[in-house]
């Protein structure tokens, strides 16, 4: 698909500063996040393609407003809502009682 | 199938590799000059969109795997071969490139046809 994901070639989004010593979790999260491909992508069915598609299919604006760890776990919500496996409720319910238990 | 921590180290070190066993015919070999169909499906490719029709030169065959616009919509494995591309900067971006650049792209078989 002629997505936002396709960036090779165009102008106008600023220089690529390699970060020095870049580790490879910037956050905790990003390594669960990590983790969850692992944990979710034999029982749910889905392939590494799959998984890229989920990804290209954000809505252009969020696609490039978010990091890349933020991508996969865009992924995994649309492929596990999709399948059923979690409900677009549970996830909305257990985003509400986080943000509650952090403020 | 769960994901058990037995299995864990297998899955890290082979990622979710989508090289296939199965034994297919090359359709290129090293050396042939390429020129990249005008591909522009609605669905997932692999394809950038930079390289459609333009020319390059096949260096490497890295052998055969699944075919991601078909994997992606459970569509089949369609193996097939994918190769290192390469393209000259002049070829991609124009006379303002530098004549000493060039760019490697990984294509599959079904992106290109012999030129």
């Amino acid at each position: 698909m002629n997505g936002i994901h396709d960036l090779g070639g165009r102008h106008g989004l600023g220089p690529i500063n390699p970060e020095a010593n870049e580790p490879v979790f910037h956050e905790p999260w990003e390594g669960r996040a990590f983790g969850l491909f692992a944990s979710t992508f034999v029982f749910a069915g889905y392939t590494v393609d799959e998984f890229r598609h989920a990804i290209e299919n954000m809505a252009p604006a969020d696609y490039l407003e978010h990091s890349y760890y933020e991508h996969w776990m865009s992924a995994f919500e649309a492929l596990l809502t999709k399948r059923g496996i979690v409900t677009r409720e549970e996830l909305d319910a257990k985003v509400a009682q986080l943000s509650r238990e952090a403020n | 199938m769960l994901l058990t921590a037995d299995l864990v180290p297998v899955v890290l070190a082979t990622g979710a590799s989508a090289r296939v066993a199965a034994h297919v015919a090359p359709r290129f070999r090293v050396g042939d000059q390429v020129i990249v169909k005008n591909l522009q499906p609605t669905t997932h490719t692999r394809l950038p969109g930079y390289i459609r029709g333009k020319k390059g030169i096949v260096e490497k065959d890295y052998g055969v795997f699944a075919f991601p616009d078909t994997h992606a919509h459970h569509l089949g494995e369609k193996p097939q071969h994918c190769y290192s591309v390469r393209f000259t900067a002049r070829e991609l971006w124009g006379e303002q490139a530098s004549d000493r650049d060039s760019l490697r792209v990984d294509v599959f078989d079904d992106y290109m046809d012999l030129r």
